[in-house]
């Protein structure tokens, strides 16, 4: 039997009058690495924002590696990562300043030892005292990756990760994404817009329309489910518009 | 506790390679410094004339005894503390605006909330940050100023002077402290992070410049250059007279001044450095209990503005504000 790493029931946000999220209920086994596609507005940033605790539901549940986000929201802090869409850091200190900063914030008890191991995975050796704010976009993005898994969390949260990356960028976050999940055992929880990136990352994937999530199953399987479709892309066009139908 | 100490950590390694920041903290220990230089100068110069009066005098063979000039060199530091007042609290107020906004404005909240921290963890770290930065620049200010005191006005300083100097600094410590949480609560507490600095701004303006100007104003020994009683060659005890005649207004107008903490700080540092002339050369004792008001309301001020900076930088208040 496969651990459940992320389990949600009926979670729900309102902001005032508007339903960001309707009652979604969604299961992300451990080991997996779940990709939510959506359009703009959909709630895919509301979910991760739930999930990793900036927010809270208006109603429902959520659990990540075994802790609720509601009653136990810094157990759920120490097992997750994060890296937000368009990262930013502190420019006047460097990379290996800025990660012990958040190795400590997260209680990281050898924080240096672990800082190596970081910089050293994510191809950083050499740069590590450089100030953040002489790093490219992609550099950046690598240094994102770095400070949410610097604590070494079991689940990550990567909001458009490669949003605003060139290809050859996108390719490298590709490969350190896939990295993270078969040779760390990081179960990932990723929202992005670029399709051909979801086929070559992901494992399963989830479609959210309007907050209502309205489809999820393996990426294996939704491609065989869908013989008439050629891409995802085609198969995601496809399932919205049978839901606005 | 640990992640307020690695909060504030950061904070002060971030602040110190601000370059922004170290040229407003350059500007403001230049023009202090400046200010007691050419007070220290002018005192040297004084008392340097006075001893050639008295060599001329004892070759001319005039053995009459020639009363020293009054001078005090503590009152020296009047400039100085004027610009901590004023300059020193817009720069407090800037300083602890840009505390948030820059974490705002990058989105490094989001990164710090996703951590494990406790509930007043974040803004204790800015809280002390504060602190530290704070004593740390008002301390170095006084140590130079102390030793500009000595070297450049040659001012005979004793024991008494050198405490006076320390509780000069301390609440000058404490005004600026309220002024920077002051603007990291109003920050914290607004979206648009130009909103807060222009609320930090009003409130500024009313409390250092406004309330002051109104109490100045009403002041009736202020109403003529040097002083209406002392124009009119009215003596003290006849001022007092003549004022007895006023209380109410008297009571007004020193209402409206309690209400501003500049003037709180003003008072309780001008006494102890015996700028106020009814507190020069009195014993501490003498100044503590004419100003020990003055202390505990600005020490209210203090713990008033802590805790709304502790309340308004929380995750939840925070992040419901940020862009």
């Amino acid at each position: 039997m496969t651990d459940t790493a992320i389990s949600t029931t009926a979670l729900t946000k309102r902001y005032g009058s508007h339903q960001a999220l309707n009652e979604l209920t969604l299961s992300v086994p451990s080991g997996e690495i779940f990709g939510l596609l959506g359009h703009n507005g959909a709630g895919k940033t509301t979910i991760v924002n739930l999930l990793t605790t900036l927010m809270e539901p208006s109603s429902g549940t959520a659990v990540i590696g075994g802790h609720d986000i509601a009653t136990a929201s810094n157990q759920v802090r120490r097992s997750i990562g994060y890296l937000p869409e368009n990262v930013q850091f502190y420019d006047n200190l460097t990379l290996a300043e800025n990660l012990l900063f958040f190795a400590r914030l997260s209680g990281v008890r050898a924080p240096g030892a672990r800082i190596r191991d970081v910089l050293e995975f994510l191809d950083f050796t050499g740069r590590e005292n450089h100030r953040m704010g002489t790093f490219s976009k992609g550099m950046r993005q690598r240094a994102g990756i770095a400070q949410a898994i610097v604590h070494n969390p079991s689940v990550l949260f990567l909001d458009e990760p490669t949003s605003g990356l060139d290809p050859q960028g996108v390719a490298r976050l590709r490969e350190i994404i896939i990295a993270l999940n078969t040779d760390l055992g990081m179960t990932i929880f990723m929202n992005t817009h670029l399709l051909a990136e979801v086929t070559k990352t992901c494992t399963s994937i989830g479609i959210l329309s309007s907050g209502t999530l309205i489809y999820q199953d393996s990426v294996a399987a939704t491609l065989d489910s869908f013989p008439g479709q050629e891409s995802l892309e085609d198969i995601y066009l496809h399932i919205e518009a049978g839901q606005r139908s | 506790m640990t992640e307020t100490l690695t909060l504030a950590h950061k904070e002060l390694t971030d602040l110190r390679r601000n370059r922004f920041m170290v040229v407003l903290f350059a500007f403001l220990a230049v023009t202090v410094v400046l200010s007691v230089v050419v007070a220290s100068a002018d005192f040297r110069l004084k008392i340097a004339d006075y001893h050639h009066y008295l060599d001329a005098l004892a070759a001319s063979g005039n053995a009459a005894a020639v009363p020293a000039p009054q001078l005090f060199p503590l009152q020296m530091l009047r400039g100085g503390i004027e610009y901590l007042e004023i300059i020193g609290s817009l720069f407090a107020v800037v300083l602890g605006y840009s505390m948030i906004t820059k974490e705002k404005g990058r989105g490094t909240l989001q990164l710090i909330f996703s951590r494990p921290l406790g509930r007043y963890a974040f803004a204790g770290g800015k809280i002390l940050a504060l602190v530290l930065l704070w004593t740390a620049t008002v301390t170095g200010l006084f140590i130079v100023i102390t030793a500009t005191l000595l070297l450049v006005g040659n001012a005979p300083l004793q024991g008494g002077d050198y405490l006076r100097l320390a509780l000069a600094a301390a609440h000058t410590i404490a005004y600026l402290i309220i002024w920077s949480l002051l603007a990291m609560a109003l920050a914290s507490l607004t979206r648009r992070t130009g909103t807060g600095l222009i609320l930090a701004l009003v409130l500024w303006l009313i409390v250092v410049l406004i309330i002051p100007q109104i109490g100045d104003t009403m002041d009736p020994d202020n109403q003529i250059p040097g002083g209406l009683f002392a124009s009119l060659q009215v003596d003290a005890s006849h001022e007092q007279a003549v004022m007895a005649h006023f209380t109410g207004y008297e009571t007004t107008r020193d209402l409206i001044e309690q209400s501003s903490v500049t003037k709180q700080y003003e008072r309780a540092t001008f006494a102890y450095l015996g700028i106020k002339t009814e507190y020069n050369q009195q014993p501490l004792g003498f100044i503590w209990a004419g100003t020990f008001n003055n202390t505990l309301w600005l020490l209210a001020g203090l713990a008033l503005s802590v805790s709304a900076a502790l309340l308004a930088a929380t995750k939840k208040t925070i992040l419901r504000k940020a862009p």
